[in-house]
C-alpha cells in the first residue's frame, strides 16, 4: 500500500460523501453517507498499513466536484471511480475487505440505476436558495458561515486523523476519535445545508503545513480560539436568523462546540 | 461560470465564484520560488508558489489555512498576476484595494495583506536563490494579526 492508493481512497471518500450531500432522496442520501463513513475507515486502515511499512502518506488530491444536474449523473461516475479503485487491489485481508465493501456499494448503485424513478433532479449546485424562510441578510451570513465552517470541519477531520495515526497515547487517541466523529456530524450538517442553498462545494485541499503539526500545544490553543470564534458565529447566526428551526440548530451546534473545547483542554493537560 | 444564475441580493457574483472554486489553489511541483506569510497570533499562513521566466510569472499557486476572505483575495490576486511581469504585482495589489476597498473591513485588509506578503516573500526567495543562497522558502511574519484587528473592532 502506498500514498497513491491513499490519495485515491481520500478522493473516493469525498466523492461518495458529496454524492450523499448532493442527492435529496433521504434513503439514498443516508445509504451513501454510511458508505462514505466505511470509506473513511478504509482510509484510516490504509494509512496505518502505510505507516507500518515505514512509508508516509499525505492529503494531496486531484479532484473536481462537478455540477451534476441529476441523480444518475452523480451515480454513474461514482460507480466508475469505485470500479477503477477495486482494480488496483491486491490480496491481503485489508484489500479483500475493501473489495467486498465496494462491490456491495456498486451493487447498490446498480440497483438504483436500474430504476428510472430514482433519476431525480439534483439542485445542490444550482444556486437557487431553497431555504425560503431566510431574508437576504441572513442568507448572506449563513452562506459565509457555511463556506468557512465546512472547510474547517474537513480540515479538523483530517488533521485529527493524521495525529491519531501517530500518537502512542490511548487518551489522545480517544479524544482525537471523539473530535473526528463530531466534525463528521458538523460537516454533514453544514454541507446538507449548502446543498439546500444550491452552493454545495468541495472544501479546498489541505497543504501539509496545516496537518504536519510541530507544536501540538500551540495547535490546540489556536484550535480552542477557533472553536470560541465558531461559537460566537453560531450565537450571531442564531440571534439574527428569523427561521426558528435554523436558529435552534445553531444553538445546538454552539453548545456542542463548548464541549469540544473541554475535550481539547484534555489534550493540553496530557 | 456563474453568468446565468441568481445569487443572494447584495452578494458579489465574482466573490461567490472564488469562494466555490478558488482559482490557482494548491502547489507547484518544481517552483522557481516559494514564499510564506505567517500570522503568529492565529497560526494562519499563506504559502505562494511562483514559476518564473526571468521577470514573467508563468505559473502561480497558493494555499492557506486562513479564512474565506484570504481565499477570495488569493484567488483574485493570483488570477491578476498570472502571465504578468513581477513588477505588475504591485499594481494588482492596488487594483484589488480599489475593487474591494470600500467594502473591506480592517480584518479583511489584514487577510489581504497576508496574501500580498506571501507574494513578496516568494520574490525574496527568488532573489536569495539567484544570489546562491540555499533556502527552501522565504518566510515573513505578519506585523498585524487579523485576530487583533477583530478585537479592536468589537
Amino acid at each position: 500500500m502506498n500514498n497513491e492508493l491513499y490519495k485515491k481512497k481520500h478522493e473516493l471518500w469525498l466523492q461518495i460523501l458529496f454524492a450523499s450531500f448532493a442527492i435529496d432522496d433521504e434513503a439514498i442520501k443516508s445509504k451513501l453517507y454510511d458508505f462514505s463513513q466505511i470509506e473513511f475507515r478504509h482510509m484510516k486502515w490504509v494509512a496505518q498499513a502505510i505507516l507500518q511499512n515505514g512509508a508516509e502518506y499525505n492529503y494531496d488530491r486531484d479532484m473536481i466536484l462537478y455540477k451534476r444536474k441529476s441523480v444518475f449523473e452523480v451515480l454513474r461516475p461514482l460507480k466508475e471511480s469505485i470500479l477503477q479503485l477495486i482494480a488496483l487491489y491486491g490480496d491481503t485481508p485489508l484489500y479483500e475487505r475493501m473489495h467486498s465493501d465496494e462491490s456491495y456499494f456498486v451493487e447498490y448503485i446498480d440497483m438504483l440505476l436500474a430504476d428510472e424513478k430514482n433519476d431525480n433532479p439534483v439542485e445542490a449546485f444550482n444556486m437557487q436558495n431553497r431555504l425560503k424562510s431566510l431574508d437576504t441578510a441572513s442568507q448572506m451570513s449563513l452562506t459565509m458561515f457555511l463556506f468557512e465552517e465546512s472547510y474547517k470541519e474537513y480540515e479538523l477531520i483530517l488533521v485529527y486523523a493524521y495525529m491519531q495515526n501517530r500518537t502512542q497515547s490511548v487518551m489522545e487517541y480517544d479524544v482525537f476519535q471523539d473530535l473526528i466523529d463530531e466534525s463528521h456530524f458538523h460537516l454533514k450538517s453544514f454541507c446538507n445545508m449548502m446543498a439546500k442553498l444550491g452552493i454545495l462545494a468541495l472544501p479546498r485541499e489541505l497543504h501539509e503545513r496545516t496537518y504536519k503539526i510541530e507544536d501540538l500545544k500551540k495547535f490546540i490553543q489556536d484550535g480552542i480560539a477557533e472553536e470560541e470564534a465558531a461559537k460566537e458565529m453560531c450565537r450571531e447566526l442564531s440571534s439574527s436568523i428569523e427561521d426558528e428551526e435554523l436558529s435552534k440548530f445553531f444553538d445546538f451546534i454552539n453548545n456542542q462546540e463548548s464541549y469540544h473545547i473541554e475535550l481539547m483542554k484534555r489534550l493540553l493537560d496530557a | 461560470m456563474l453568468e446565468n444564475v441568481e445569487v443572494p441580493e447584495g452578494m458579489n457574483k465574482e466573490v461567490l465564484e472564488h469562494l466555490m472554486y478558488p482559482h490557482n489553489y494548491g502547489k507547484l511541483e518544481n517552483p522557481s520560488a516559494v514564499g510564506v506569510a505567517v500570522d503568529n497570533v492565529t497560526g494562519e499562513y499563506v504559502i505562494m508558489y511562483l514559476e518564473l521566466n526571468k521577470e514573467q510569472i508563468t505559473d502561480v499557486r497558493f494555499a492557506t489555512n486562513g479564512c474565506q476572505d484570504t481565499v477570495v483575495v488569493g484567488s483574485m490576486f493570483t488570477d491578476m498576476i498570472l502571465t504578468q511581469k513581477t513588477s505588475y504585482a504591485q499594481k494588482a495589489v492596488e487594483k484589488i484595494y480599489e475593487k474591494l476597498g470600500s467594502s473591506m473591513s480592517e480584518k479583511q485588509r489584514v487577510c489581504a495583506d497576508m496574501v500580498f506578503t506571501a507574494f513578496m516573500a516568494a520574490l525574496k526567495n527568488y532573489e536569495n536563490l539567484q544570489n546562491g543562497k540555499t533556502e527552501e522558502a522565504h518566510i515573513l511574519n505578519m506585523k498585524e494579526s487579523c485576530e487583533t484587528k477583530e478585537q479592536e473592532n468589537e
